[in-house]
């Protein structure tokens, strides 16, 4: 499958939208630019996990960037994240992800053997060089498996 | 509205919401808004060949609903810090209820903060994800 991917990362009014409705929120400041502005934002803000739509902006998208750390995406699960907001994000907003280390460690699984942790930390830079969203988050690869209970 | 919440908060006040029956459509609603294919979230073929009985929701779906907690309480622009660890899967039909406990309300640098741990149930009484949360009003 062909992805097209445009340089840097837009936060747009209309992913805002379909994003909040994916996740059934209807704050009218994530659906109504005028609300939002009526409220003395700059335009509509993003939920706080809106840059999980980075995925459509980067090759990230058919799963090669787990790939490229030699996972295999039966047995892969996401164990968690941390977000650090410096500031809310608006539509308007273009973002540059600056990726940083990934520490990995391996752990004894309860369930599923051994796993493989991958913490993967970056930021993200808004168009004025500001770092606004600092990240960690963080990947399992269990030893096979994982029954749930 | 979300300045109020800041200046009503008490140490161990609360907010949830629940979310009834969960299905694939709003797996793949998530997918294509979020930009999440992984198949394992919505094709059935894939999900069996991993040994699972059908596919299950994506961890950041679990996790965008539940920062609604904080949105909805405090407001879209509320959030400092959020982080959370996924416990269990979510699986189509599932009831899950979000909720949230101030644990903490403090002053920073002159500026109401309330620190929060959250937590989504399913129906059998499973955590699916645990969170905490650091909200503060924000003015642009």
């Amino acid at each position: 499958m062909a992805t097209i991917n445009p340089p840097g990362f837009p936060i747009e009014r209309g992913k805002i939208h379909e994003f909040a409705n994916s996740l059934q929120d209807d704050n009218p400041m994530y659906h109504d630019e005028v609300a939002a502005k009526a409220a003395g934002l700059p335009s509509v803000p993003a939920p706080p996990t809106y840059t999980a739509t980075s995925a459509h902006f980067s090759s990230g998208d058919d799963g090669s960037a787990i790939k490229s750390l030699g996972l295999d995406l039966r047995f892969v699960l996401h164990g968690g994240q941390e977000f650090e907001f410096v500031r809310p994000l608006f539509a308007g907003d273009v973002l540059t992800m600056r990726t940083g280390e990934v520490k990995s460690f391996v752990k004894e699984g309860k369930r599923g053997g051994q796993m493989k942790i991958f913490d993967m930390f970056s930021e993200y830079v808004d168009q004025n060089g500001n770092v606004v969203i600092k990240v960690k988050n963080t990947v399992l690869q269990t030893g096979g498996v994982v029954k749930d209970g | 509205m979300a300045d109020s919440a800041f200046d009503k908060i008490k140490e161990g006040d609360e907010y949830s919401f629940v979310v009834k029956n969960f299905n694939r459509t709003q797996f793949v609603k998530y997918a294509g808004a979020g930009g999440d294919f992984n198949p394992i979230h919505h094709d059935q073929t894939f999900a069996e060949s991993a040994g699972l009985p059908t596919v299950f929701g994506m961890g950041m779906l679990t996790s965008g609903m539940l920062a609604r907690v904080l949105t909805d309480w405090f407001g879209a622009t509320s959030v400092k810090k959020y982080g959370f660890r996924f416990k269990t899967r979510l699986w189509p039909g599932d009831d899950v209820t979000f909720k949230g406990v101030a644990t903490k309300v403090y002053s920073e640098g002159g500026i109401k903060h309330v620190d929060l741990d959250l937590t989504a149930v399913n129906q059998k009484g499973e955590v699916l994800i645990e969170s905490n949360a650091t909200c503060r009003p924000w003015k642009p």
